[in-house]
């Protein structure tokens, strides 16, 4: 079978800067940045105290009775994204179209506040017994199972977990089974949860925290912000969503990976820049047709230089014409669901025509030299844009999209 | 004291990396030491411990020798002593 064109035909997200899709690209596409004081975990032993968390969120008003408990707060990011999606796609679900459905989501963590509890019970409490569903709610494919349960798809399933780029993975992967015809739709994305004391002191002792905000690629960046959140993309041959007569929002038009095999928090210029190649390659596609880059753009000192050299090398005199942002700024480092919720962002940069800018911009780091969109949105009509990826770890994953106007 | 400190220091450092400490001289380049961003946080989380210190993140990034160490913890050390409040306790904003 020759290769299929992919199109995204719907999306669903939560996360800080919203708790669904509109109200989340109302808020990113105005620079709007959705970090504040951290209030789900008392802060008070910790050195940084701000971070990018879902507020005015209801576990009960989305899953009744006891259904909430059964789902750690990162599986229920999954299944809320999920459902939006999926609504939004407008796709129906038969039968024979469940048993070709494929479900691939990333997560960093995945359940480590519930695994947090039942250490606490037993090491702190010095309780013989812990809660029974500890391993069902903590277990990292437990967002990939429960989007599984909720739509009755019975295809190809499994979770993703290469810390900051398990999403882009994640769709990467999903995107490659439905061009070569392995699955006929995909749930695709991820979500992630990381706000407990035992993570985020974990993350402090990494001295990658900011203690005030996320300003990639300024020159007063002082690193990165936590998030928190999940989004879902439902993904379909092109010419059958065209078929039902879909919207198509995008198309995922390549999928770049590499491994940098240097250092496991130290990044590369070298690893970024074949992933992104990579990419461009898978897609036959020319640097000068790129206008946009959802960056990584952590706001630490070790990425975003590096990462503004990969983009050097990779689009040559190119690269001073490309618009580049960090959604991070506003919407915080979402770790396993990062690339989920960027990609949102880029899809619908896309298909409105407004580029969503960094916020909290100051004054731009002398080594970083490109254009990221300061604090403003730009009005522009781009026709491929990238969304990065890269893990500690060393591991890079890229998308290109490509907007379907 | 800045003698026992540097005592000190050389021999966590000496402990953390799992090297003679007399191969540690205080102006010597952490990178000679072939130290690298993973080292330095156990070696601050260490000296944390030991001197009952906080270090904050921004004076950790710019240690390059092991005397900027010496003196960063002097400096710390010295502040806990004279009875103000740890000034890297709080949040460094």
């Amino acid at each position: 079978m020759p290769d299929r064109r992919v199109a995204v035909t719907g999306v669903g997200i939560i996360c800080a800067a919203g708790l669904n899709t509109k109200e989340a690209w109302n808020s990113l596409q105005r620079g709007i940045p959705a970090i504040g004081p951290i209030t789900s975990v008392d802060t008070s032993t910790l050195r940084f105290h701000n971070a990018a968390e879902v507020r005015g969120y209801d576990p009960g008003a989305h899953f009744p009775g006891s259904q909430q408990d059964h789902l750690d707060r990162f599986a229920q990011f999954a299944v809320i994204a999920a459902r939006e999606a999926v609504a939004d796609s407008g796709v129906t679900l038969t039968p024979e179209l469940c048993e070709r459905t494929a479900v691939v989501l990333g997560t960093g963590t995945g359940g480590q506040s519930t695994q947090d509890a039942g250490f606490e019970d037993l090491y702190l409490h010095r309780r013989g017994r812990v809660h029974p569903l500890i391993i069902p709610r903590a277990m990292v494919n437990a967002g990939a199972s429960q989007v599984c349960m909720e739509f009755g798809a019975t295809g190809p399933a499994f979770a993703i977990s290469t810390a900051c780029s398990s999403s882009n993975h994640a769709i990467g992967l999903a995107f490659q089974m439905v061009r070569r015809g392995d699955a006929e739709l995909a749930f695709t994305g991820g979500s992630e949860a990381p706000f407990g004391l035992g993570l985020l002191k974990a993350w402090e002792a990494m001295r990658v925290m900011a203690p005030d905000t996320c300003r990639p690629f300024c020159k007063d960046r002082r690193g990165m912000v936590l998030g928190e959140g999940g989004a879902v993309l439902i993904l379909e041959p092109l010419e059958a969503a065209q078929a039902r007569g879909a919207k198509v929002y995008a198309e995922i038009a390549g999928f770049g990976m590499s491994s940098d095999a240097h250092h496991v928090t130290q990044p590369t210029v070298a690893g970024p820049a074949r992933a992104m190649r990579s990419a461009l390659k898978d897609g036959n596609l020319a640097p000068a047709q790129f206008g946009y880059v959802n960056a990584h753009g952590t706001g630490t000192p070790g990425n975003d230089p590096t990462e503004t050299r990969a983009i050097h090398e990779v689009f040559g005199p190119h690269a001073k014409r490309l618009a580049v942002s960090s959604t991070k700024s506003m919407h915080g480092h979402a770790l396993g669901a990062a690339g989920a919720i960027e990609s949102v962002a880029t899809i619908m940069a896309l298909k409105d025509g407004i580029l969503p800018p960094t916020a909290n911009f100051t004054e731009a780091d002398p080594e970083c030299d490109l254009d990221y969109i300061p604090n403003q949105p730009r009005i522009a009509r781009v026709e491929y844009a990238l969304s990065n990826s890269f893990a500690f770890g060393g591991l890079n994953a890229v998308l290109a999209f490509r907007a379907s106007h | 004291m800045s003698d026992t400190i540097a005592e000190n220091v050389i021999a966590t450092l000496a402990s953390v990396k799992r090297i003679p400490a007399e191969s540690i001289k205080l102006d010597t380049p952490l990178q000679e030491l072939g130290i690298d961003s993973l080292d330095t946080f156990t070696l601050l989380f260490e000296l944390e411990s030991k001197f009952n210190i906080s270090i904050p993140d921004d004076d950790a990034r710019n240690i390059r020798t092991v005397n900027d160490i010496v003196e960063g913890i002097r400096k710390l050390v010295t502040a806990n002593n004279s009875g103000s409040s740890t000034p890297s306790a709080a949040p460094a904003d």
